[in-house]
């Protein structure tokens, strides 16, 4: 745009011939031209009542909960599906739609579907409903993107409101993966009657709202539905708007025009901080940012002693609160609290540029070394404070930032050395169970695996295909136990949820910091 | 964008020729419409490869722990694992049959999706473009008649300001003030006239000083000029020499440029719609890029470019009609 632009300008000396023309009725129609805007009536009175308006960073991709497998579509299908099972505010795990599960041998799973539930339009919700959506989901042809059922192999009707879920191996958090991305329920009648072009214009649920309008990048309405097991929501409506930059979405909230703003980064959360009338809530959340180092290469990382001077020099509690405002909590090695298999006895490296340089000086550098550290540019304020910190202790980590789409390409291609020696990485541990953040990163066959224990590999096999919870946990903390001592990460910090709001609304998230405004309430 | 300006049509012979006027407007246009669709074409090609390789939408669309098993199977599903000139050819000729595919994002045929915006970028380009003509054709007049003096300095100087001020930055200040610190606007949305009112102000900015700079240069050469003397010495008040024998002269640059002026405000939206969470084609470009949605990046281009193409054409073939000396049938 800017191109054009310039050329413009630089033409603009050009049309200077002099015609005659009678130009006076076309600019007079042009001056005349607000009839154009008359239908633009004065504005309305918005948000009165007991209606949540709440913003977030982006609108929904599609409104077809098994088309999508982000958490800002999540977020508002969340209030019009029902999933299998829930996470509460006290991060355990939870009935919804299933009444109870239980493991009946080491490969199946069996649900109880609760009775008594009906989609929005009328349809029984039943153990074929719950079978339908789960194979719906794993059809090819549906192109999902969710991943976590991939170990389902097929799923069985034992019953009326009795469901089987089979697996290629033992899957021990199978329930914790149905709280969320994949254990929401569609209505198959109404799928069958309005094929899935219909359905994801006006979605049909079980959920404790129903669909009234979407307008894409602008509003989507739903309205309390009465007869929900779990009985009527708190409030009467509830509109969701996107709002992709935080300085537009803290506007809105300071000018009256939403009550609740998700999804704030800490700095723009700053910004905001003393404002009257905007109080901001931070609650520990399950995103957790680390650096992988590359081990597999030759070079300094390849050091045990090196890695750990990494993680003396990076003073996280110093940038949780110089960077980050605060609103992060260290995570001693890589396993954020809330989530299982976290062991509170494993505790941080000590922070002391002294020993970092101590450790450097063993391993053979003195004088430090130099790297490369890479982020996506979402990121570049930590990564240049991570920059600053190792600089500290001698390592000169130039900072490579990438375009969030290329930085992505990148962790996820077979290439392991693709984002270079050192990067700068986040996950969402949204099924609360240690093995989601391990299991891409640790094992020496999963593709961001960059540092190959032996060791690790049998804790992490342990941890995931044990059928005793115990035994998972204690494999979790030999695990959590051995990467404090090799240090194949520099573990930082689980970063809060934080929420911006005015006066009205009621509300607490749970630490997967999902907006399900089921249990919300507004003061009018 | 130069295409039009630097080649204006060459004045016709003083004779209107009923006879040679009409194929000679008809090879014009025509040669203008070849020039267009040539246009069109290479700016679908580049925007074809461009988009290709700035990464795989497969990976944006699935997670981190997403298998290879999975990632092939939704490549093949969305067709991105055939030969590239087959999917080149394959989207040449859904343009010709006004079929884009389907967004790999939203499910959804991606024509659909931009039909769906297009009325909110065109009512922000209206309201815009009356905010432009409102403001700057009083201004550059103001400022004609005022040459050299203090006023006329402090008016090209606000516009100055106004030209060389990034868009966002205008949006931003505009809502500090009359959304979070008056209250008086809202500072985001779309839906009523209040919500119309600060993007349209801000995407008008730019071109407010584009059309008042112009406007007010071309007055300044035609009062210089004989025939604006000769009304003066008849005893005509200055803003009446301006208005009837000034304007009618000085207007023809000034509505090219106006013309000019609302392809840009169609296409420069981008960073008006992102700023006021407005949901128009502008803001749809931002995300299917960042989404690596393919189809619809490629329409979204296909679609900014066809608007200046037609714009052109459009202002091109004015120019010849209103101009008597370019007009060449009766």
């Amino acid at each position: 745009m800017e191109q054009i632009r310039l050329e413009r300008t630089a033409d603009r000396s050009l049309p200077s011939r002099r015609g005659v023309l009678r130009t006076g009725g076309l600019l007079l129609g042009a001056l005349t031209a607000p009839a154009l805007l008359s239908g633009c009536g004065p504005a309305a009175a918005d948000g009165a009542g007991n209606v949540l308006r709440v913003s977030q960073p982006g609108d929904p991709t599609t409104l077809d909960p098994h088309k999508q497998g982000d958490m800002v579509s999540m977020n508002v299908l969340i209030n019009m599906f029902d999933t299998l099972t829930t996470r509460g505010r006290d991060n355990q795990l939870h009935p919804r739609l299933a009444l109870s599960w239980k493991a009946i041998d080491a490969r199946t799973w069996r649900f109880a579907i609760r009775p008594g539930v009906t989609f929005h339009n009328g349809e029984v919700c039943d153990a074929q409903a719950v079978a339908f959506s789960i194979k719906r989901l794993l059809d090819p042809a549906t192109q999902s993107p969710i991943v976590e059922l991939r170990f389902v192999e097929d799923v069985t009707v034992a019953g009326r409101l009795t469901v089987d879920v089979h697996t290629t191996v033992h899957d021990p958090i199978l329930p914790a993966k149905l709280s969320l991305f994949g254990g929401v329920i569609v209505p198959p009648r109404h799928l069958s009657e309005v094929g899935d072009d219909g359905f994801a214009e006006r979605p049909v649920g079980t959920g404790p709202f129903t669909f009234v309008s979407w307008q894409r990048d602008h509003e989507l309405r739903m309205q309390a539905y009465p007869d929900h097991w779990n009985g009527r929501p708190g409030v009467d409506g509830l509109v969701f708007s996107p709002a992709p930059n935080a300085s537009s979405s803290l506007a809105a909230l300071q000018s009256g025009g939403v009550d609740l703003v998700a999804g704030l980064t800490p700095d723009a959360a700053q910004q905001l901080e003393g404002y009257s009338g905007v109080t901001l809530d931070g609650y520990t959340g399950i995103r957790t940012a680390y650096l992988s180092l590359n081990t597999l290469e030759r070079g300094p990382l390849q050091d045990r002693r090196v890695r750990q001077a990494l993680n003396h020099a990076v003073d996280v509690p110093l940038l949780i609160k110089a960077v980050l405002g605060g609103k992060a909590t260290e995570t001693p090695a890589l396993v954020p609290r809330g989530a299982f298999g976290f062991d509170p006895s494993v505790k941080p490296f000590t922070r002391s540029v002294k020993t970092a340089r101590r450790l450097l000086a063993e391993a053979g550098h003195p004088n430090g070394f130099s790297t490369t550290l890479t982020a996506s540019n979402a990121d570049s304020n930590v990564a240049e404070a991570l920059s600053g910190l190792l600089a500290r202790a001698g390592v000169r980590a130039r900072v490579d930032l990438l375009d969030p789409g290329t930085y992505s390409a990148r962790l996820t291609s077979d290439n392991r050395g693709a984002l270079g020696p050192m990067y700068l990485a986040a996950s969402t541990v949204w099924t609360l169970d240690g093995q989601s953040i391990v299991q891409s990163n640790v094992r020496s066959d999963r593709r961001q695996s960059r540092w190959h224990s032996a060791e690790a590999d049998r804790l992490i096999d342990a941890e995931e295909l044990s059928e005793d919870p115990e035994k998972r946990k204690q494999a979790f903390s030999d695990l959590q136990r051995l990467m404090r001592e090799e240090a194949p990460f520099v573990f930082l910090y689980q970063i809060d949820n934080i929420y911006a709001r005015n006066e009205r609304p009621r509300w607490k998230p749970g630490s997967a910091g999902v907006l399900a405004m089921e249990s919300a309430e507004v003061s009018r | 964008m130069s295409l039009t300006l630097d080649k204006p049509p060459a004045p016709a012979v003083s004779r209107p020729s009923r006879s040679g006027g009409g194929p000679r407007l008809l090879r014009m246009v025509l040669h203008r419409l070849g020039t267009a669709l040539l246009v069109l074409f290479c700016t679908a090609t580049v925007a074809f490869f461009l988009v290709r390789l700035s990464g795989d939408p497969v990976k944006i669309i699935l997670p981190p722990d997403a298998t290879a098993e999975q990632e092939s199977t939704l490549r093949a599903s969305l067709g991105l694992d055939r030969p590239l000139l087959n999917q080149y050819l394959d989207f040449l000729w859904g343009i010709c049959r006004f079929d884009f595919g389907d967004s790999l994002i939203y499910n959804q045929p991606v024509s659909e999706i931009l039909l769906d915006r297009l009325p909110a970028t065109i009512e922000l380009a209206a309201a815009a473009l009356v905010v432009t003509l409102v403001i700057a054709i009083p201004a550059g007049i103001f400022a004609a008649m005022r040459r050299g003096r203090g006023s006329d300095h402090t008016v090209m100087t606000g516009v100055l300001i106004g030209q060389s001020t990034p868009p966002f930055w205008v949006g931003i200040l505009l809502i500090l003030v009359f959304a979070v610190w008056l209250h008086a606007l809202p500072a985001s949305g779309y839906g009523t006239f209040a919500h119309l009112v600060l993007p349209a102000v801000t995407l008008a900015v730019y071109s407010v000083a584009v059309v008042a700079r112009l406007l007010r240069s071309s007055l300044i050469d035609v009062l210089s000029s004989d025939h604006i003397r000769t009304a003066r010495a008849k005893g005509f008040g200055p803003l009446k020499v301006v208005l009837t024998h000034g304007m009618r002269n000085a207007s023809l640059p000034v509505v090219t440029v106006i013309g000019l002026e609302v392809g840009n405000l169609l296409g420069g939206a981008i960073l008006t719609e992102r700023v006021f969470s407005w949901p128009g084609v502008g803001q749809l470009t931002v995300e299917a890029i960042s989404n690596r949605d393919f189809p619809l990046v490629q329409a979204t281009v296909l679609f900014f470019a066809a608007t200046f193409v037609v714009v052109n054409l459009l202002v091109d073939l004015s120019y010849s009609f209103l101009d008597p000396r370019v007009r060449t049938s009766r």
